[in-house]
C-alpha cells in the first residue's frame, strides 16, 4: 500500500467513498471525535494492532468502531463477548451435526439429487454454507466468524468490533493474540484449510472493555493500543456532540436555550462528585430527548433551570443510593 | 527543533520503562514503525504515540507524563555535549556534580545526568518532582486505606480453583465420538452423551479470629463468603473453621469461637485431593516471635500433612513486615504469601498442585 493510499480517519461522516462495502453500516454515526482519539484510531490503522478503548460505560466506546467503518466504507463485523465465547467462535463455527443429517438425508433421497450436488461441488467451495450441500465436501459445513470474515476480505481491511472483551473467559485475551499476531492467519481444523490476511488487508480490530472484572493479562495488554475515553465534561464539547446528532439524524434540534440549559444542569450533577454511578453521554442524549418530545411541548428552560429536582431522573441515576439522593427534595 | 531525534528518545524511554512496563522488543520496533509513518514528527506527537503503544492503564500513562520531561532534556543534553562514546554512562565532566537529591531508587541512574539542564531553566524544578509521584504511587499500600484485595479479585482467584470431574448427569452431546460411531456403524442409531463435568475441588479453610486479626476480619469475612457462595466450588465442598492464634485440639464452626469440635474429625474428612488455605498472621502483626507460637503451629502443620499437601498460607501483613517475627519461621516450612491479589492468585495454584517453584526468602 502506498503512502497515498493510506487509510486515515478524520471524523467527518461525509467522507464515505462510493464503493463502500455492502456490509458497511448505512447509517452515519453522530461521533465527535477527540483529537488525541483521532490519533489512536489512525496509529492502529497504521501499525494494524489492536486498539484497546477503555472509559465509563456510555461514553462511546462501542460506536466508535461504526463510525471509522462508515466513514472509511469498510465492512463492520461486530463480536459481541459473552462468558461462555471462545476465541474460535471469532473466527469459524463448523456444523458436524449438518452434516451427519445431509449424509442421512440425502441416502434415502434419489441418486439424481446427489449428482446435482456433486457438480456444484467445485464451484461452491468458497461460499459459506450453500444451499446445496454435499456432505463430501467438509468445506460446506463452515461458518466463519466476525474475525475470520475479516480475514478472508480480498480488496479492503474490515473494522471488526471485540466488544466487552472482560466479559469473557481468562483466557480469552490470550487465545485472540495467536490470531491477530503475525502471520495473521488461522487453520480451520475439520477442513484442513489456512486462512490468511491479505498484506494490505489485515483487519482493523478495536476492543472495548469497562475493566468490570479485573485487568487483562500483560501480553494481551503489550500488543494493543490503549486509549481510555474520557467522558466529554466541557460544556462545549456537549453541545458538539448535540448538535452532530441531531443533524445526522435529520431530526429537529431541541431549542437552544433548553440544549444549553440541560448541558449545565446534566454537568453540575455530573461534576458534584456525589454520584456512585455517573451518566454517560448516552444517557444524557436520551435525557435531553425525553426533555424536548416526550411531552407534546418541550420542557421550559427557565423551568428546568430552577428545577430543584431534575425531570426524568430515571433516564440518569441507576442506583439505589443516586436515586434516593437525586428524587428527594432537599 | 534542529536537535529533536526521535529515533534516539525513544531508545532513551524505551531502556527506561522496559522494566517497568513490561515491554519487549516489538513494542521497539513498532515505536520506529510508527516514527517512519509520521506519527512521532514533533515531542508531544511522539510522546503521544509512545503513550498509545507503551502504556496500557491511566496510571501508567501519567507516569510516562512525568518522566517524559526528564528523558528529553538528557537527550538533548547529551546531543549538545556530543560526549566521545555515546553510551558511556557518566560523561568525565559530571564526575564532580553531586548526586540529585532523587528517592526513588528505580530511577536514580538516569535522572543522575539532569544536572546538565542548566542551560535550560524551565526544566530545572521537574526532576525533583518526578520521583514524589512516583514514590506515590509505588507504596500502594499506605496503611490510612488498606484494602490489599478486593471482593471481586478473590471471587476472581477463587475460579482457578477447580477439579474438574466427568460425574455430572449423562447430558452434553459429543458430537466427535457420536460422529466416529456413525462411519464405524455405517448408519446412525442415536448420539453420544458424555458425563457432565463438574468441579470436585475441595476446599478448608481455617481463619484465625480475634486478637491481632481483628482489623482483618472484614477480609477473612470476604475470604469465606466468596469461597461458599461466589466460587465454582460446591457449596457443601468448602469448610470453614476458625481459631485464635495457633489451631490446637479443637477448632471452631463459627466466627464467634463458640461451637467447637475436634480438629481430628476435621482432618478426618480431608484427603489427598483436599486443598487447605490458612489465614493468620503468625504473629507478624504484633512482631511476636515466640517458641510456643511456633511450635503449635508446626504441630498443627504436621498433622495437617499427613492428610494432603495442597497447604497455603494467607498473611494479611505485608511479605517486609514478616522479618524478625515468628511468621518468618512458618514461612520456611509452608508456603506463605501476603494477602493481596498475586499472593492469592499464589496460594490458589498452590492449592491445586501447581508444581509452583517456591521458597521463602526474606524480602531484605
Amino acid at each position: 500500500m502506498t503512502e497515498s493510499q493510506r487509510l486515515t480517519f478524520v471524523g467527518n461522516s461525509d467522507r464515505k467513498p462510493q464503493d463502500s462495502h455492502q456490509d458497511s453500516p448505512d447509517q452515519p454515526e453522530p461521533y465527535v471525535l477527540s483529537d488525541s482519539l483521532k490519533k489512536a484510531v489512525n496509529l492502529a490503522i497504521y501499525l494494524r494492532r489492536p486498539l484497546l478503548l477503555e472509559g465509563d460505560a456510555g461514553c462511546g466506546k462501542t460506536r466508535l468502531a461504526s463510525a471509522v467503518a462508515y466513514e472509511l466504507g469498510l465492512p463492520l463485523y461486530r463480536w459481541d463477548v459473552r462468558s461462555s465465547t471462545k476465541a474460535q467462535d471469532g473466527l469459524y463455527e463448523y456444523d458436524a451435526i449438518l452434516r451427519l443429517h445431509d449424509v442421512e438425508v440425502q441416502r434415502t433421497q434419489q441418486i439424481a439429487a446427489n449428482q446435482q450436488a456433486k457438480a456444484d461441488q467445485d464451484t461452491g467451495d468458497d461460499v459459506e454454507m450453500p444451499e446445496q450441500r454435499n456432505p463430501g465436501n467438509p468445506k460446506h459445513y463452515r461458518k466463519f466468524g466476525p474475525l475470520g470474515k475479516a480475514f478472508r476480505l480480498r480488496d479492503r481491511p474490515a473494522v471488526v468490533l471485540i466488544d466487552e472483551i472482560d466479559k469473557a473467559d481468562l483466557d480469552f485475551p490470550n487465545d485472540l493474540l495467536t490470531v491477530l499476531e503475525d502471520p495473521w492467519e488461522f487453520t480451520i481444523r475439520e477442513t484442513g484449510e489456512t486462512v490468511k490476511a491479505n498484506e494490505d488487508c489485515k483487519p482493523i480490530v478495536i476492543i472495548t472493555s469497562n475493566k468490570e472484572k479485573g485487568n487483562l493479562p500483560a501480553p494481551f495488554l503489550r500488543r494493543c493500543l490503549y486509549h481510555y475515553v474520557n467522558f466529554p465534561n466541557d460544556p462545549e464539547q456537549l453541545k458538539q456532540i448535540i448538535e452532530r446528532h441531531y443533524q445526522i439524524r435529520k431530526n429537529p434540534p431541541p431549542p437552544l436555550k433548553l440544549a444549553d440549559t440541560a448541558v449545565n444542569r446534566f454537568l453540575n450533577v455530573w461534576g458534584e462528585g456525589g454520584l456512585f454511578k455517573k451518566p454517560g453521554t448516552s444517557e444524557f442524549l436520551d435525557w435531553l430527548k425525553a426533555l424536548h418530545t416526550f411531552e407534546p411541548k418541550p420542557y421550559e428552560a427557565s423551568k428546568l433551570k430552577d428545577d430543584t429536582l431534575l425531570p426524568y431522573p430515571e433516564l440518569l441515576f441507576k442506583l439505589q443510593q443516586d436515586w434516593k439522593k437525586y428524587t428527594k427534595a432537599s | 527543533m534542529s536537535t529533536f531525534d526521535p529515533v534516539n528518545l525513544v531508545l532513551r524511554a524505551f531502556l527506561l520503562l522496559r522494566s517497568r512496563f513490561q515491554l519487549g522488543v516489538g513494542e521497539y520496533m513498532v515505536a520506529l514503525k510508527s516514527i517512519e509513518g509520521g506519527f512521532g514528527d514533533e515531542p508531544d506527537a511522539l510522546a503521544e504515540t509512545l503513550k498509545l503503544l507503551w502504556c496500557h492503564s491511566l496510571r501508567e500513562e501519567s507516569h510516562f507524563e512525568s518522566i517524559w520531561p526528564s528523558i528529553q532534556a538528557q537527550v538533548s543534553a547529551r546531543k549538545r555535549r556530543k560526549p566521545p562514546f555515546p553510551n558511556s554512562k557518566q560523561p568525565p565532566v559530571q564526575a564532580q556534580e553531586p548526586t540529585q537529591t532523587v528517592q526513588d531508587p528505580d530511577l536514580a541512574p538516569p535522572l543522575e545526568n539532569l544536572p546538565t539542564q542548566r542551560s535550560n531553566a524551565e526544566l530545572a524544578s521537574l526532576p525533583i518532582q518526578a520521583p514524589y509521584i512516583l514514590t506515590g504511587d509505588e507504596e500502594w499500600s499506605t496503611p490510612q486505606a488498606y484494602y490489599p484485595i478486593s471482593r471481586r479479585s478473590m471471587v476472581y482467584n477463587w475460579r482457578y480453583l477447580r477439579r474438574p470431574k466427568a460425574d455430572g448427569p449423562l447430558n452434553v452431546l459429543d458430537v466427535e465420538a457420536t460422529i466416529q460411531q456413525v462411519t464405524r456403524q455405517g448408519f446412525y442409531l442415536s448420539p453420544v452423551y458424555v458425563r457432565q463435568e463438574r468441579n470436585q475441588a475441595r476446599l478448608l479453610l481455617f481463619l484465625d479470629q480475634n486478637g491481632s486479626m481483628t482489623p482483618f476480619h472484614h477480609f477473612t469475612r470476604d475470604l469465606a463468603e466468596t469461597a461458599q457462595q461466589e466460587s465454582s466450588l460446591k457449596p457443601e465442598n468448602v469448610e470453614v473453621f476458625y481459631f485464635q492464634n495457633v489451631p490446637t485440639g479443637n477448632v471452631h464452626t463459627d466466627p464467634y469461637l463458640t461451637e467447637s469440635t475436634p480438629l481430628s474429625l476435621v482432618l478426618s474428612r480431608c484427603d489427598n485431593e483436599t486443598s487447605v488455605l490458612i489465614v493468620s498472621d503468625a504473629g507478624a502483626a504484633r512482631g511476636y516471635r515466640t517458641q510456643e507460637r511456633v511450635r503449635g503451629t508446626a504441630r498443627f502443620l504436621y498433622q495437617l500433612k499427613r492428610y494432603t499437601n495442597l497447604i497455603a498460607w494467607l498473611n494479611p501483613m505485608s511479605a517486609k513486615r514478616w522479618v524478625g517475627s515468628s511468621a518468618e519461621i512458618v514461612a520456611n516450612s509452608v508456603p506463605m504469601f501476603q494477602m493481596d491479589n498475586d499472593g492469592l492468585s499464589n496460594a490458589i495454584d498452590v492449592m491445586r498442585g501447581q508444581p509452583l517453584k517456591y521458597s521463602y526468602s526474606s524480602p531484605l
